[in-house]
């Protein structure tokens, strides 16, 4: 790899912009959760305000050298998923890895946060770590028939080319086998980004944030973070899948805005489930339009 | 001039024998090492003969056959595998074997393996087949009866299959070797593709014969490659063991497996099969069948590894999952899935190897092996730690470890072959996987450490050793997974994944592993220096944490230690009322039963009844026309 300046700053730029929108979109969700239920709520930059009151403040514990390497490798691992995409006009390194990878790139963040959490010898801690990986096991299976549906749809792993096939072709959702597979990866969606029905992991009323329980100061700070940046990449991912990519920010913008609502609307009518019942959900109705979206794209 | 590859092959069995024999403590350690290095050596030294094309052969007559090995392109990648985990194994057992009789049958187990891989012709394949089953028995036997026992009922009923297997070829072909059986295949594999055209021709095997060879082959190799519904014996017998020498066992035995089915089945009649089987929906019927199994394997393993309570239980059953993603990988009846299957046989025989010396280490120290009495190793074993994170992150398949290369490959071979009913199953497997490493992770290396684990001491040096090296392999083949991929395009003579080192590139996809390890580094230290900046941090006990201000003292162990994913196994109660392992085991109670009902009744040690059975027997016999 040859060393290239403009690369490096679209790089540092994207960084940026996406660390600086995750913050505002998890000030919307706050925000427009709010306003569902009657209140004022916070302003935009809130969630921002708070890290940066975290990231300064004058002391914090530890439990050991995993305890903080979780959530910096998380954090690492979010940012790394996030470059392996091709954002709007910026391709970053998306020519280097491709759906496969990045599918697996947005995994890795959560095995950091559990490695950090179970490091501590909290026992919400523990049960967050215990059902977020049920979610995910629950998840996992009409998440990949989702996938496995747009790759056998458009014939290539390659999300430039994916991104390039539907300007040219029309949207996945205009499809209607892909619009099935859509509905599938939306109702994943959810628990990828950890808000309701599937908030299991975290569900502030029973387990205290279960695996970020033990968290405050700096590691907490960075866990902010880590949660802006993938918030930002998961959109962003869901975009370039299902909803043509885009040609530019702005575009990219609006389609993450509209699928980060459509996810806070359901958010906010649904109440948690307990985590046998996602398991027999998901594996249920998601998993059977799954199945026939993927033999309708054979 | 002698050729080397009866060093190969012999040297860890005499090794093994002489230690046996002497059974000194220090003499036999010594002795087995040397057995083991020697294998690996020799491969190491004729890599640039294999790697030109070229094949060193070794043969002499036993009795009326001929055995025949040959360390060629193909047989050189498996047995160096083997090798390097009988290497590992070896180094693991310096520490964990306490007798002669150890290293004799896991020596014995390494001459047989090697002699799997490189045997050219039936009759030393079958001979050596049978070794690697006898010693290996012999491993289990001594630590369980009932584990042995029904891993040995099983081998037998696969040794029977391959026997069967075995006639009905020399009975229609008249030949035992294995180029000559292959040329006899592909050219009958042609008449019978003339044959569907409507051309008449005379064939030497018939539809119903390649039926019964196939099922009697995949039974044979299923068995030892624990391929569902055949995988029973696996979790016993893997865990009733030395755990070093289940580096081995999972790692290289349940490999022969894997390369029967890819040898025999695929690269010696799979034309064949393929014409007289003909294909489902577009994909060849064998290999569909294959892949469905290997699907089936990967669920139901991993969702039983996920619901263990024991560590050694839980990778058992890891191991079988993790032999099912190879078997899909050859089902998909791609060049890509082929090569994926042979990088997997690697990544998983370098990680599962490496994750079962941890489990040696740990055993050895703790002498414990249920979950519940683990926890907070982490800072007693921290460079056995380290290693088995190595292993869970190339096991879980985190990018860039080798087991993400190889589980890349297959992927993209599962999905492109249009198989999206098994390509969904990996991901369920591998979300599977997620949980059961973690599971292993939290139990036994966080959380509040039991009292009675305190003076703990770091694994012992050979083992640190062992480990080592399948740690640097698992991170080596993961950054340059272009190194494997490069040997493996050998194996077809033609570029089937292109790239360099760093890069794999497949017709649809792409994946740079140097690339991706640069960009999660500088990930991590942006995120490191986020953490530099802030304020430094004040190091507290494990068991000082967020109570809901309700301190509690130590003598509460707050850590999950049992049914940790209980909500898992309410969610599937419905499936988990049936059972392989039951039904086998039923199966054999009934059957001991009805004998034992025959025992009873016939043999009542009354004169009388015995002369009337003499006198029904003749009876018999004169109206047959005997007499």
């Amino acid at each position: 790899m040859n060393f290239d300046v403009k690369l490096v700053l679209e790089v540092i730029g994207m960084l940026l912009y996406a660390t600086f929108m995750g913050f505002i979109f998890m000030g919307i969700e706050r925000k427009v959760m709010a306003r569902i239920q009657r209140r004022v709520g916070p302003p935009l930059y809130q969630p921002l305000i708070d890290t940066l009151k975290l990231l300064g403040k004058r002391s914090s514990v530890t439990h050991g050298f995993v305890y903080d390497f979780g959530p910096i490798f998380a954090l690492g691992a979010s940012i790394t998923a996030l470059l392996f995409l091709p954002l709007a006009n910026f391709q970053l390194f998306s020519n280097n890895a491709d759906l496969i990878v990045v599918a697996y790139l947005l995994e890795v963040p959560m095995l950091g946060i559990m490695l950090g959490a179970m490091s501590s010898g909290n026992p919400y801690s523990a049960l967050g770590v215990q059902r977020g990986l049920l979610t995910m096991v629950a998840m996992q299976l009409p998440y990949g028939l989702a996938i496995i549906a747009i790759v056998q749809h458009w014939g290539t792993f390659k999300l430039g080319e994916i991104v390039a096939l539907q300007q040219v072709q029309g949207w996945s959702i205009l499809v209607p086998a892909l619009l099935l597979a859509m509905i599938v990866f939306d109702i994943v969606f959810q628990a990828m980004i950890g808000l309701e029905p599937f908030d299991i992991i975290t569900a502030p009323a029973e387990i205290s944030m279960g695996p970020m329980v033990e968290y405050g100061g700096k590691q907490a700070a960075i866990l902010f973070t880590q949660h802006a940046v993938q918030l930002f990449a998961e959109t962003a991912f869901f975009a370039i899948l299902f909803l043509g990519g885009a040609s530019n920010l702005l575009e990219l913008l609006i389609k993450q805005i509209a699928v980060l609502f459509v996810a806070i609307f359901v958010a906010s009518i649904y109440p948690r489930f307990t985590i046998d019942q996602a398991a027999k959900f998901f594996w249920k109705w998601p998993t059977i339009i799954g199945i026939i979206a993927v033999l309708l794209t054979v | 001039m002698i050729s080397g590859v009866p060093i190969i092959l012999f040297a860890p069995i005499v090794a093994g024998i002489i230690a046996w024999v002497l059974d000194v403590r220090g003499v036999r350690e010594i002795l087995g090492l040397v057995g083991a290095v020697i294998p690996v050596a020799y491969l190491i030294k004729m890599y640039p003969t294999v790697a030109g094309g070229g094949s060193v052969t070794y043969g002499f007559t036993l009795g009326s056959f001929s055995m025949n090995f040959a360390v060629n392109t193909m047989t050189w990648y498996f047995a160096i595998i083997g090798a390097v985990l009988g290497l590992a194994m070896a180094l693991g057992m310096v520490s964990t074997a306490k007798s002669g009789y150890n290293w004799l049958f896991a020596l014995m187990s390494f001459t047989a393996v090697l002699g799997v891989f490189t045997a050219q012709d039936f009759v030393s394949f079958f001979l050596f087949w049978e070794l690697m089953t006898f010693a290996s028995f012999m491993m289990v036997l001594k630590y369980n009866r009932h584990a042995s026992l029904k891993y040995f009922i099983l081998s037998v009923i696969g040794a029977y299959s391959m026997l069967l297997a075995i006639a009905l070829i020399y009975a229609r072909t008249g030949a035992l070797d294995f180029a000559t059986i292959s040329k006899m295949f592909a050219h009958d594999a042609q008449l019978t593709g003339l044959s569907t055209m409507g051309y008449k021709t005379t064939l030497i095997f018939s539809r119903t014969d390649m039926i019964l060879l196939f099922t009697f082959f995949l039974t044979a190799f299923g068995v030892k490659a624990a391929a569902f519904p055949l995988h029973v014996w696996a979790p016993d017998a893997y865990s009733e063991t030395d755990p070093s020498y289940t580096t081995f066992f999972s790692g290289a035995l349940s490999k022969a497996g894997v390369y029967g089915i890819f040898y025999v089945l695929l690269m010696m009649m799979g034309a064949k099969l393929y014409f007289s089987l003909g294909t489902f929906h577009g994909h060849p019927l064998f290999l569909y069948i294959l892949a469905w199994i290997g699907a089936v394997t990967v669920v139901v393993a991993s969702f039983l590894a996920v619901l263990q309570e024991d560590l050694r239980k839980l990778l058992a059953y890891s191991s079988v999952g993790q032999v099912g993603y190879i078997l899909l990988a050859i089902g998909t009846g791609t060049a890509l899935g082929f090569s994926g299957a042979l990088f997997h046989v690697l990544s998983h025989a370098i990680f599962k190897g490496l994750f079962w010396l941890v489990t040696a280490a740990v055993i050895l120290r703790t002498g414990k092996t249920k979950f519940e009495d683990f926890g907070g190793l982490a800072e007693k074993m921290p460079i056995t730690f380290a290693m088995g994170l190595v292993a869970v992150l190339s096991l879980a398949g985190i990018p860039p470890m080798a087991g993400f290369a190889s589980k890349w490959l297959i992927y993209e071979a599962a999905i492109g072959a249009h198989m999206p009913l098994v390509a969904g199953a990996i991901f369920l497997g591998s979300a599977l996987a997620f949980a059961y490493v973690v599971r292993f992770l939290y139990s036994l290396w966080f959380g509040q450490r039991p009292s009675n684990l305190d003076d703990v001491k770091e694994a012992p040096v050979p083992l640190l050793v062992g480990m080592g090296i399948l740690g640097i392999l698992n991170i080596v083949f993961g950054i340059a997974p272009g190194l494997v991929v490069e040997y493996i395009n050998k194996l077809f003579g033609r570029p089937v994944i292109t790239g360099n080192y760093y890069k794999l590139i497949t017709p649809t996809g792409t994946y740079n592993a140097l690339s991706v390890t640069l960009v999660l580094i500088v990930g991590i230290v942006i995120a490191g220096l986020l953490y530099v900046y802030g304020a430094n941090a004040r190091k507290v006990t494990v068991t000082d944490t967020y109570q809901s201000g309700n301190p509690v003292t130590e003598d509460y162990n707050l850590s999950i230690r049992r049914n940790f994913y209980r909500p898992l196994a309410e969610a599937l109660d419905f499936w988990l009322k049936y059972s392989w392992d039951r039904f086998y085991e039923r199966l054999g109670r009934l059957l001991e039963d009805f004998a034992d009902v025959l025992r009873k009744s016939f043999y009542n040690g009354n004169v009388q009844s015995y002369s009337w059975y003499l006198a029904i027997i003749l009876l018999i016999l004169a109206l047959w026309g005997v007499l």
